[in-house]
């Protein structure tokens, strides 16, 4: 500060009469030989135009003034109010620079410079007649912009499709110009001067359909069937008869479970506590429901956000669609993460929206505002997981319900025994230290680091819970109150002036015992025992607690007629709810470590217990309201420690911000808003994302973004007209839109191609042909099923299965249970979803792990083994007829005559030896063709 | 990391042609960049999908990472960090109490005996003989400090960058960078004997990376080669039927690939098939240990933590790019309570298996280009735990994420050199405190990347192994 002064004295001087930010030039000197020179050399690295921390930046006057994330930083003329200057100094949680404090001499050119009004000269300066808009005010603005500007903030609207040109090749007019998919694909082709591909063979076709509708191949008998006729009615009676099978349901719910994060677990959960959801199927077959009955999606998304919440009521079977929200991690019970993960859920996952970002601070690129954050974080904030999951069908009836009702019967009286037991020992305890408590109430220990009082001789640990109680109790009592008064008039005096205070009070009851100014208890104990400290004083409220205390909390028996003044004090000090005796929900306040660990494990049986014992009834993994919603704070920089302003409860400004209903979560007005059909970004996300699942690749190509970062759309006036179609015209059925997509042309066409085609369009983002596509997991393993003849297409719903074990051979993959904290390594190779987030489409890798598991892995290998059972069976012992039962039951297909002449010729050299394991020559050739890419790939 | 995959169409012919050249014999260069081609269009168009090794930033000092992790939390005061002020104050309140996540009371000195070691003269407990012999190579973290004192958010930190959210391990995030050397491989592997550390599979997720990217979990626990590598062998065949039957799939997708040319990721595809049939026999024999002459075991040890430092140096050998092998199941370290008989035997359990290792690295010439990083989640309170019917019983150290020690060696670090300190009790790092995300900043650079600019878009936003902090610290380069 001394070496500061002359420096502070000559600003002031400079600026006394001068308008704030115009800088005489003594002054601006000043500030381009001191200040600027530091800003640059020792903040602007962190603060400034390349990297800006927490928001700051230090390299114009507007930029200081309009602060950091987390407010303002300097207040001109103030420099003791100034953040900056308390953090340069290291005054407080933060101390910059972080490489090392400053000196005395550059800390105080910093304070004379934001006492004197922060002026700031040349580069960076600004016009002090204009104050700089606050962070507010630009958000505002981006937001504004955004929604002008931005071709996904707008809403869609229809497009003409444009005619076929000239140009176009005359032999693919007919089949072109029908659907309007097809003539915006054309012109884009014709721009290019490129012509579609031809359309794909009638079994590769088939092929490809069937596995794009519902994720199994066709038999070779349904594939023959297609060739045989291949016919435009024939293929669009198959389209309709796959989009209505339940096959076709299950395939897109997992699709769109990939979306809802879905997994069977809540991630990593502490020792003792189960992490399985027992009840997540619900969810994953209310899915498989809704898709096979083509439930409109705006109802579809209606449901999973608000089923509990829509009019008039759903019956409870469709509670099950509330466990979109809930699926996801818990994050061992942090709310924020959990609200956090439900944010990005309905942002990114339904529209492409990527909120989650403002979580710490206003969106960098997209218009999304902290505050708009935090508004939807009060919606969730106002909701909550029912204790009791809502019961949505009934119990299987018979011997196997009545046993599971009487063991949860049992296992819940067993839980509601042990919270009692605990309660006992901790109330027990509490009163035999209640002369402890009242003494720490009134004179608080030293507490040790950990911010607890120390341990008592005894070993005994004071409980916060009980000390907090009866503080409140004894802070609220005045000190005229018959039994607290005199503790109240004697806690706060030191202790030599207890006892004389005492005596005059004493002296006082005995010359008036108004038993409205002294309880006659208390009076008697006090007159009796005399207390001289407060430590003895604390004893004798003790002893009072102790005379009262219920006989099960070591209290003496209750007798019948108990006198008044006894009843009285027993109303006040050993009541259920008094300060000593928690009331039973609380009991576990009290527990020691073991007990805890005990409960958990109690409880844990009964979760168990509803989850996988049979005989029990399904429930909804449903949310509900709160009683009272509530508001959130914006946490600075995401910090819950930091509350900023409160927000109430919206949609996001650049949705229109509308306020959402004041006496619920307002959950159902934000599914509402969602599927709005002005909404802008709803109806594109999702013909984006399915078209990216019928062609391997997005109008959009980055299908969970469609904000200002996201990649712009390669059609799109096609995108827009197919969104606002699918609303109008196809009244929200996914199914039509399915149908829209696979019966044009440009779905059609063939995959292989010549090279100079592929040149011209590399990445193909002009839809001139079809993306050849390696099987998602899922579709891999139902393959192997197929193949097997294992498959049971009547094995579905219900607790999910062991997708990796032999037993399941006869269950579609979508049904197999997914621990999201060990997803299996195959699994992993093969690109399943991340089930910790919403997931618009898997990424898709090539390494050797996954071949290794083709050629290795158990399910390959059995099978192969079940392919070859059904040769046999199928077609006796000749070895023709078994090679060619092998090629249709893996590739729904004869084998060429080549491949024919292979194969014998390979079984020749093999020979007829049975092989380890029963692994003989014709599971070997199976597994050859299981193995083959043509079984992994779709053309 | 913006990757830019070449063109498609630019390399093909070669391509093809190299593939059917060399049948079996692609070369790696040649494979690798064949895999590159065939990702899936749709996905993540910048993203590589494979694990080809890819040039980092700048010019690495160190191409592999090995880290010892020493799950639980070693106390750094009996090991790294001597604090004699600790015996004046034994059985004392010291003034610089803070709050951990149990209830601590008084001074515990080191029960350890500490020696100078090496021309550096670095301090070591008599606890670690072994290492102490590469003194002159250890890199000594004296100030590192972490977030919280609880296991799950400070191995978070530690592994992927953050205490809570799903973010990928910093082993994917330096193969998602670099890919990895050998394609015969995982790029990161993750040992751990007998079970899961806590948190489990997250210590080495990919997370919001692709699934390639994940780290591969192995049971040293186990000790034969086909239960250690999954599907590394088909469970009834023997090698030579199996060949036969490889052949034939072979045949069938050389006929199926003539019939679809120009497709790169059918061409990848049967390249990984090849990948895989070689596999199968270079994995069985990294992990199988007993390859190695007998002399080389008896250094090591004949027990679970000599069986994976052997293998972590064979997996290094051979290009792997991150091995990480972890103590135990749970949390081994963990000694709230014995912390003479616990660390004691911890330490003994790996002392000579490490020394090893490091004598076998140096040997090599492979410690110049392998970052060797030894520490837990956290260190350990210079007071005493007090009996709290949870296991303590008086006689151990509590977590402390206010300070403790990693070593570092090999890979472009200074040896003999201890960077920072901790107080003169070892409660809390004051001299050039060291974050985690101070030190992963600075493996990263060691490894050629920016941390800065390996990041991966993801939910509209670049992300990073070290969110928005982390200094490269300088003085820990040689």
């Amino acid at each position: 500060m001394r070496a500061a002064l002359p420096h502070l004295v000559r600003l002031m001087a400079a600026v006394a009469v001068l308008a704030p930010g115009v800088v005489r030039a003594d002054a601006a000197r000043d500030f381009e030989s001191r200040v600027r020179p530091l800003l640059v050399a020792k903040c602007q690295e962190c603060h400034g135009e390349k990297v800006a921390e927490a928001g700051l930046r230090l390299d114009s006057r507007r930029a200081l003034l309009q602060g950091s994330d987390a407010g303002a930083v300097v207040v001109p003329g103030d420099a003791a109010k100034s953040r900056l200057i308390a953090v340069v100094r290291h005054a407080g949680d933060v101390g910059m620079p972080p490489t090392g404090r400053l000196t005395d001499d550059e800390i105080g050119v910093l304070e004379s410079w934001v006492a004197a009004g922060a002026p700031w000269s040349g580069p960076g300066g600004d016009d002090a007649s204009a104050p700089p808009p606050s962070r507010n005010e630009e958000m505002a603005q981006r937001i504004t912009e955004a929604r002008a500007s931005h071709w996904a903030f707008t809403p869609p609207v229809r497009h003409p499709a444009p005619e076929l040109a000239h140009a176009f090749p005359e032999t693919m007019r007919a089949a072109w110009q029908a659907a309007p998919i097809d003539r915006f694909v054309a012109a884009g082709l014709t721009a290019a001067d490129l012509a579609p591909a031809p359309p794909a063979a009638p079994r590769d076709l088939v092929r490809r359909l069937c596995f794009d509708l519902t994720g199994l191949p066709p038999s070779a008998a349904e594939a023959d069937a297609f060739c045989a006729n291949p016919s435009e009615e024939a293929y669009r009676a198959l389209v309709d008869r796959l989009l209505a099978s339940r096959e076709h349901a299950e395939h897109w719910a997992r699709t769109w479970l990939d979306l809802a994060r879905y997994a069977d677990t809540m991630g990593y959960a502490f020792a003792n506590q189960s992490p399985l959801y027992p009840f997540a199927w619900t969810y994953r077959d209310w899915v498989v429901r809704a898709i096979h009955a083509d439930l409109p999606y705006d109802r579809f998304v209606t449901l999973q956000l608000a089923a509990d919440k829509v009019a008039p009521p759903v019956p409870r079977e469709d509670l099950a669609a509330l466990g979109f929200l809930t699926v996801g991690r818990t994050f061992l019970g942090n709310t924020h993460d959990i609200i956090d993960d439900r944010i990005d859920l309905v942002t990114r996952g339904l529209m492409g929206l990527t909120a989650s970002c403002a979580r710490c601070h206003d969106h960098k690129y997209e218009p999304i505002s902290a505050a708009d954050y935090y508004a939807l974080h009060g919606i969730f904030a106002s909701c909550e997981i029912p204790e009791e999951l809502p019961l949505i069908g009934d119990p299987p009836a018979g011997p196997e319900a009545d046993a599971f009702a009487l063991k949860l019967t049992e296992l819940r009286q067993a839980l509601a025994d042990h919270e009692t037991t605990v309660r006992a020992r901790g109330v027990r305890e509490a009163v035999t230290h209640a002369a402890d408590y009242f003494f720490e109430t009134a004179r608080p220990a030293t507490r040790g680091a950990d911010g607890r009082p120390p341990r008592l001789g005894d070993r005994y640990d004071l409980e916060q819970f009980v000390i907090d109680r009866l503080a409140r109790f004894t802070d609220d009592a005045q000190a005229t109150h018959p039994i607290l008064g005199p503790w109240v008039m004697l806690r706060t005096l030191p202790d030599d002036e207890i006892g004389p205070r005492l005596e005059a009070l004493v002296a006082g009851w005995e010359a008036s015992p108004d038993p409205n100014t002294i309880h006659s208890l208390v009076r008697s104990e006090l007159s009796s025992s005399r207390p001289t400290n407060l430590r003895q004083l604390a004893e004798a409220y003790g002893r009072l607690v102790a005379r009262v205390a219920p006989s099960w909390a070591g209290g003496p028996a209750a007798v019948a007629d108990e006198p008044a003044d006894l009843a009285s004090l027993r109303t006040l000090l050993g009541a259920e709810g008094s300060p000593f005796v928690v009331p039973p929900g609380d009991a576990m306040r009290l527990a020691l470590q073991p007990e805890s660990t005990e409960h958990r494990r109690r409880k844990q049986e009964i979760t168990k217990h509803l989850a996988a014992a049979s005989g029990g009834p399904p429930r909804a993994m449903a949310i509900s309201d709160r009683a009272r919603p509530v508001d959130s704070h914006i946490f600075l920089r995401g910090n819950p420690a930091k509350p900023g302003a409160k927000v109430e409860r919206r949609l996001p400004q650049v949705l229109g911000g509308a306020a959402v209903d004041r006496g619920s979560s307002g959950r159902l007005d934000l599914a509402r808003a969602i599927v709005d059909p002005a909404n802008p970004l709803t109806a594109r996300m999702l013909v984006n994302w399915a078209w990216t699942h019928h062609f391997g690749r997005g109008l959009v190509e980055t299908p969970g973004d469609l904000g200002l970062r996201g990649e712009p759309p390669s059609h799109p006036e096609l995108l827009d007209d197919l969104a606002r179609r699918f609303i109008e015209d196809g009244k929200w059925s996914l199914r039509w839109l399915h149908r829209e997509i696979v019966t044009t042309a440009t779905w059609r066409q063939t995959s292989g191609v010549d090279a100079d085609r592929v040149a011209r369009d590399p990445d193909n983002r002009l839809f001139g042909r079809a993306n050849r596509r390696r099987l998602e997991w899922e579709a891999w393993r139902d393959n192997l099923l197929a193949a097997a003849g294992t498959l049971d297409l009547t094995a579905a719903g219900g607790r999910g299965i062991d997708p990796l074990a032999l037993t399941s051979l006869h269950t579609r993959s979508l049904y197999g249970t997914l621990d999201r904290q060990d997803v299996p390594g195959i699994m992993r190779v093969f690109d399943v979803a991340n089930p910790d987030t919403a997931v618009h489409v898997r990424s898709c890798t090539t390494v050797p792990q996954q071949s290794l598991a083709v050629l290795n892995s158990p399910l390959v290998v059995e099978a192969a083994k079940q392919v070859a059972a059904r040769s046999a069976r199928e077609a006796g012992p000749d070895p023709d007829g078994r090679i060619v039962a092998t090629w249709r039951a893996v590739l729904a297909r004869s084998p060429t005559e080549a491949e024919r002449m292979l194969a014998r010729g390979w079984l020749a050299g093999v020979g007829d030896d049975a092989g380890p394991g029963g692994f003989g020559s014709y599971e070997r050739l199976a597994q050859a063709v299981l193995a083959s890419a043509e079984f992994h790939f779709i053309d | 990391m913006a990757f830019k995959c070449p063109p498609e169409h630019e390399p093909r012919l070669t391509r093809r042609s190299a593939l059917c050249r060399s049948g079996l014999g692609v070369g790696w260069l040649a494979a690798a960049h064949l895999l590159d081609g065939g990702r899936q269009a749709a996905a993540a168009p910048a993203t590589p999908t494979t694990l080809a090794a890819r040039p980092p930033h700048f010019a690495p000092r160190a191409r592999a990472v090995i880290h010892i992790f020493a799950n639980g939390g070693p106390s750094h005061l009996d090991t790294f960090d001597r604090k004699p002020l600790l015996e004046e104050y034994a059985g004392r309140e010291i003034p610089s109490h803070l709050p951990t996540e149990r209830r601590t009371g008084a001074a515990l000195p080191s029960p350890f005996r500490f020696a100078r070691h090496g021309e550096s003269g670095l301090e070591v407990s008599d606890l670690f003989p072994s290492v102490a012999r590469h003194a002159d190579r250890l890199l000594v973290v004296r100030s590192m400090h972490a977030d919280v004192p609880n296991h799950e958010p400070s191995l978070m930190l530690m592994n992927c960058g953050d205490a809570r959210l799903v973010r990928p391990a910093a082993g994917a995030w330096v193969t998602y960078g670099l890919g990895t050397e050998n394609q015969n491989l995982p790029g990161f592997v993750a040992m751990c004997p007998g079970g899961y550390p806590i948190k489990g599979t997250e210590n080495w997720r990919s997370a919001f990376l692709p699934g390639a990217f994940q780290g591969t979990y192995i049971d040293t626990q186990k000790r034969s080669v086909d239960e250690l590598v999954q599907y590394v062998r088909h469970p009834l065949l023997s090698s030579d039927a199996q060949r036969r039957q490889f052949d034939l799939t072979a045949a069938l997708d050389r006929d199926h690939l003539a019939r679809r040319p120009h497709d790169p990721q059918l061409e990848a595809r049967l390249v990984s098939m090849e990948l895989a049939w070689r596999m199968q026999f270079e994995a069985g024999e990294a992990f199988d240990v007993t390859r190695e002459p007998q002399h080389v075991l008896d250094r090591y040890g004949d027990d679970v933590q000599g069986r994976q430092m052997l293998i972590a140096r064979r997996l290094v050998e051979r290009g792997v790019r991150y091995v990480q092998v972890w103590h135990g199941a749970g949390q081994p370290w963990d000694s709230h309570d014995k912390i003479v008989e616990n660390h004691s035997r911890l330490a003994k359990e790996s002392d000579r298996a490490i020394g090893a290792l490091l004598d076998d690295l140096v040997g090599l010439g492979l410690l110049e280009s392998t970052l060797v990083l030894w520490g837990g989640e956290f260190g350990r309170t210079p007071t005493v735990e007090l009996p709290n019917g949870q296991g303590a019983d008086g006689s151990g150290r509590d977590h402390n994420h206010h300070g403790f020690s990693v070593w570092l060696a090999g890979g472009g670090v200074k040896g003999g050199t201890v960077y920072g300190a901790t107080d003169e009790f070892g409660f809390k790092a004051v001299d050039k405190p060291v974050h985690v995300h101070d030190l992963q900043a600075t493996m990263l650079h060691l490894l050629g990347l920016d941390h800065t600019k390996l990041t991966y878009r993801h939910s509209g936003r670049d992300f990073r192994l070290t969110d928005v902090h982390g200094t490269v610290i300088k003085d820990m380069l040689a």
